[in-house]
């Protein structure tokens, strides 16, 4: 349970940020926080107590084992946290390049 | 029989061997997403009659459904599958032109994941393998609203991104829930045991869900990045974002809510977000000074319609819905391509500069007419038969508040009727300036009229596709037989 509580503690500290702060860099920290939370609650479904690494091996008599699938889920979102970050970050110079400023309140050319 | 892992596997290879393809030729790169397109196409289209007896179901790595990734082609991929290859097909050719300045080897590799993306999305049987198709959708087509580089494109390209990064992060964890409850990820798996959790546990999940992937679809409250994303991309991107993404978008909702969870609750709450999607697009874009602009306000409202149909969850309701899917994604696709040579002719994106276009720019002109009237439902035009069939299923299902919501509808299309028919008049009949005569070059225009011809044939003969809607909608209805044929 308090993986859980972990977890959604930082997906919202994450969403917080990102809907409060008005420097973009500080939205995308917010936003890789978010992705971390989510990473967690994957594994954290997936996490037996005291359950070792899913590797079947001979001479290993333990039979607790955690579940593989929500590992494998995770690094893939983290590959695709990755990719976003990276690319959100590129934007991110651009948007200053054009603009001289990371304050997303000021950059507001298109509007409704 | 070939095997539909080729539609993914095949653009997908191609797109990331157009580098090396660079070393051979400059030049070639710019045909391959054509070529790959076309072959999506025909084979699509090849697998279009078996999928009418029962989806084709191909599983990976040589393990038995629930325990592998697997494809599920029943009929409604099928149809989304055709639609994106066909749409991505044209519009890469109306691109060789369009884009042959600013296009380089990145430009056509982003295009190629875009729609790899989409049809990954429509084929997948297993929901965590749809988030990751997904995923690359929306990747790719952040970067390509972004691709210019310019002031706009970036700004919206960001805001894209923030939106649908917090979506797909939303829809992670409903993947999550899900998985926790029934500890498996294939959908028909999940869907063959949704009963055993009591129904108010279930609000969660598919909440995340239905928010997550609303935010790609451009659902109302949901919608604020559309506009810019699609108005500041290059045309030939908010041909392809309009047409197909955020079609996409709705038919992962559909998968969710019509397949996974089978909920019926939900379905007149889907119908009020519909009409409410509708009106909202459809008045924004009444305002709008902006060519593009009104486009993309008319794209949420035609996705408010189309979501409309399926929240009207009849036979009728749910066929009109799709044939909205592809009447939209023919008559929008059409109407940016067309857009994309105007503005690039005038030099300007207000729609008060279009004065004279039409003799300036005939051919061009009348496409984007035909696409605008295809789109407010003009007979003898696709859009005419889509909406028919939605309106009629809001009828048959004879309840008040069906009644209520169907009128809305008919006059968010007095609405939009409005403002395509202002445009077609300052289009063809406000005397212009110049009138030198210079049109769009064949290359585009060639696209424009295989998306023309196509809209035609469909409007006057809706017998042509409506078997395959039909049994699109039954598909989608009955989920028992999506279960059976996956688990068997």
């Amino acid at each position: 349970m308090i993986y859980y509580i972990g977890a959604f503690g930082l997906v919202f500290i994450g969403l917080y940020i990102m809907l409060t702060k008005r420097n973009l860099i500080k939205v995308l920290i917010g936003l890789n926080i978010l992705d971390t939370g989510v990473n967690l609650f994957l594994i954290s479904i997936g996490y037996v107590g005291k359950g070792t690494a899913p590797i079947f091996s001979r001479g290993s008599e333990q039979v607790l084992m955690v579940d593989p699938v929500p590992q494998a889920l995770v690094l893939t979102a983290i590959v695709i946290g990755v990719a976003v970050l990276a690319l959100a970050l590129s934007l991110a110079i651009m948007l200053h390049k054009h603009y001289g400023t990371l304050n997303l309140r000021k950059v507001k050319e298109q509007r409704w | 029989m070939v095997s539909p892992v080729l539609l993914i596997a095949v653009p997908l290879g191609l797109a990331f061997a157009i580098p090396l393809f660079g070393f051979i030729s400059k030049k070639i790169s710019k045909y391959i997403p054509p070529v790959a397109m076309l072959f999506n196409l025909i084979l699509s289209l090849m697998l279009m009659p078996s999928t009418l007896k029962g989806p084709i179901v191909v599983s990976i790595g040589g393990w038995n459904p629930p325990f592998c990734i697997n494809l599920v082609v029943d009929s409604l991929s099928i149809l989304f599958s055709v639609l994106i290859a066909l749409v991505g097909f044209l519009v890469s050719i109306y691109a060789l032109d369009y884009m042959e300045k600013k296009a380089t080897e990145k430009y056509h590799i982003l295009y190629l994941l875009l729609l790899v993306g989409a049809t990954g999305v429509v084929l997948t049987g297993d929901i965590f393998n749809l988030f990751v198709f997904f995923e690359i959708l929306c990747i790719s087509s952040y970067a390509l609203v972004a691709y210019l580089g310019d002031k706009a494109g970036v700004e919206s390209g960001i805001k894209y991104l923030i939106q649908g990064s917090i979506g797909s992060s939303l829809i992670l964890i409903g993947i999550g829930i899900l998985y926790g409850m029934f500890g498996s990820l294939n959908i028909a798996d999940i869907a063959s045991n949704i009963n055993s959790i009591g129904s108010t546990a279930l609000l969660i999940p598919l909440a995340l869900l239905v928010t997550g992937f609303g935010v790609e679809g451009a659902i109302f409250p949901l919608n604020a990045w559309l506009p810019d994303a699609h108005s500041s991309a290059p045309s030939s991107i908010s041909a392809i974002l309009s047409g197909i993404a955020i079609g996409v978008g709705v038919y992962a909702l559909t998968r969710v809510i019509f397949t996974l969870f089978g909920v019926s609750s939900i379905f007149p709450f889907l119908a009020i977000l519909g009409v409410l999607t509708l009106l909202v697009g459809e008045a924004s874009a009444f305002k709008q000074n902006n060519l593009k602009r009104m486009l993309a306000y008319s794209s949420t409202g035609q996705i408010g319609l189309i979501v409309f149909g399926l929240g009207i969850a009849n036979y009728h309701g749910v066929a009109g819905g799709l044939f909205q899917v592809v009447s939209h994604g023919l008559g929008k696709s059409l109407l940016f391509m067309a857009a994309g040579y105007m503005i690039y002719r005038t030099g300007s994106m207000d729609i008060s500069a279009l004065k004279g276009i039409g003799k300036k720019m005939p051919l061009t002109s009348i496409a984007f007419t035909i696409g605008a009237f295809s789109l407010i439902g003009l007979p003898p035009f696709a859009g005419f038969a889509s909406k028919f069939l939605i309106i009629q299923g809001a009828l048959l299902k004879q309840d008040a508040l069906f009644f209520v919501l169907a009128a809305l509808v008919l006059l968010a299309t007095v609405i939009e009727g409005a403002y395509f028919l202002k445009v077609c008049q300052i289009i063809h009949f406000k005397e212009g300036n110049n009138q030198k005569k210079k049109d769009a070059p064949l290359v585009a225009l060639i696209p424009m009229f295989i998306l023309v011809s196509l809209i035609i044939i469909i409007g006057i003969y809706p017998n042509l596709v409506s078997d395959f809607l039909n049994s699109a909608a039954s598909g989608l209805l009955d989920k028992l037989a999506y279960i059976e044929g996956v688990l068997g």
